[in-house]
């Protein structure tokens, strides 16, 4: 994208009005920690259950904390997209922040996996070698999205 | 990159952990979640004391290195004083349905282990919120 691009997104309404207040972007850092300490709690309990920390059927549990883990990870979008909106030159080039989204993204992918190949895993109790790759890469790649988001203050320009 | 920015990102990754599992543990205790099994749940609350130690190292080590501002902070005493109280709720939750009654297998939850662990999971976001606003209400990050 080009550079007037992201200049358009920094002079936006929406840029405008996260900045209307001093109380706007502390009360959307808050809401993403806190989103992101939801969807961590869910994925947790999934990815324990993947590695065979407990084995169960638990089908039914894990749709209800999938459920859960999306409703928070789109809270987590939303006020993600604000912050950019708010304050777009500090996350544009910024290596944190790119590398907190392609871990995302490898996130999202390896959750795509479970749901191709091993959704059926936690209608029995059964743990595979399988199970247990994407359980510790789940955990890894959500941790390294913590981190990098932590980073990206210390990264800004 | 200094060591200061690691321990902060580090902190992070520990609170996700510890506020996520009380959250789950809550959840699970008030049935609104159906699973994972009773039995389960003291070894959920052995691995979220995991990531209070990470917590407690990783905020050691940011202190040290800015104690006396962070001492003077209001808002990073209230976030002390809600670290005490989940920190407390979670220890008497975690005697109350672990060790002691192990051997007697599915855990005995009753009123006031489902209230102490809402209230425990309240002190832990209580604490997230104040230490987000510790950036805004101080000089400090």
């Amino acid at each position: 994208m080009s550079a007037s691009v992201f200049q358009r997104i920094a002079d936006s309404t929406l840029g405008a009005w996260v900045n209307s207040s001093a109380l706007i972007w502390p009360t959307l850092e808050t809401i993403h920690f806190i989103s992101l300490c939801v969807l961590m709690g869910s994925l947790l309990v999934i990815d324990l259950r993947l590695v065979g920390f407990y084995r169960e059927r638990c089908a039914s549990t894990i749709r209800v904390l999938a459920r859960l883990a999306l409703l928070a990870f789109a809270v987590n979008l939303a006020t993600g997209v604000l912050f950019v909106f708010g304050n777009t030159f500090k996350y544009v080039g910024n290596p944190a922040f790119e590398l907190k989204l392609a871990l995302i993204a490898a996130a999202g992918l390896n959750a795509g996996l479970y749901q191709w190949r091993l959704s059926h895993l936690v209608e029995t109790e059964e743990v595979t070698w399988g199970s247990m790759a994407v359980g510790c890469v789940s955990l890894a790649l959500w941790a390294g999205v913590i981190v990098c988001g932590r980073m990206i203050t210390f990264y800004a320009r | 990159m200094a060591g200061g920015p690691t321990l902060l990102a580090l902190h992070s990754v520990g609170m996700a952990v510890v506020v996520g599992l009380s959250l789950m543990i809550t959840l699970r205790l008030h049935r609104i979640l159906p699973g994972p099994r009773l039995e389960l749940i003291p070894r959920l609350l052995t691995l979220a004391g995991w990531g209070f130690v990470l917590n407690l190292v990783t905020g050691l080590g940011v202190f040290i290195t800015r104690g006396p501002e962070y001492i003077v902070s209001g808002i990073f005493l209230a976030k002390m004083a809600l670290v005490v109280v989940g920190a407390g709720l979670t220890v008497w939750l975690w005697s109350r349905l672990g060790p002691p009654t192990r051997a007697a297998g599915v855990p005995a939850v009753d009123g006031v282990a489902k209230a102490v662990s809402l209230g425990a999971t309240l002190a832990w976001f209580g604490a997230v919120v104040a230490g987000r606003l510790i950036a805004y209400l101080s000089d400090l990050y």
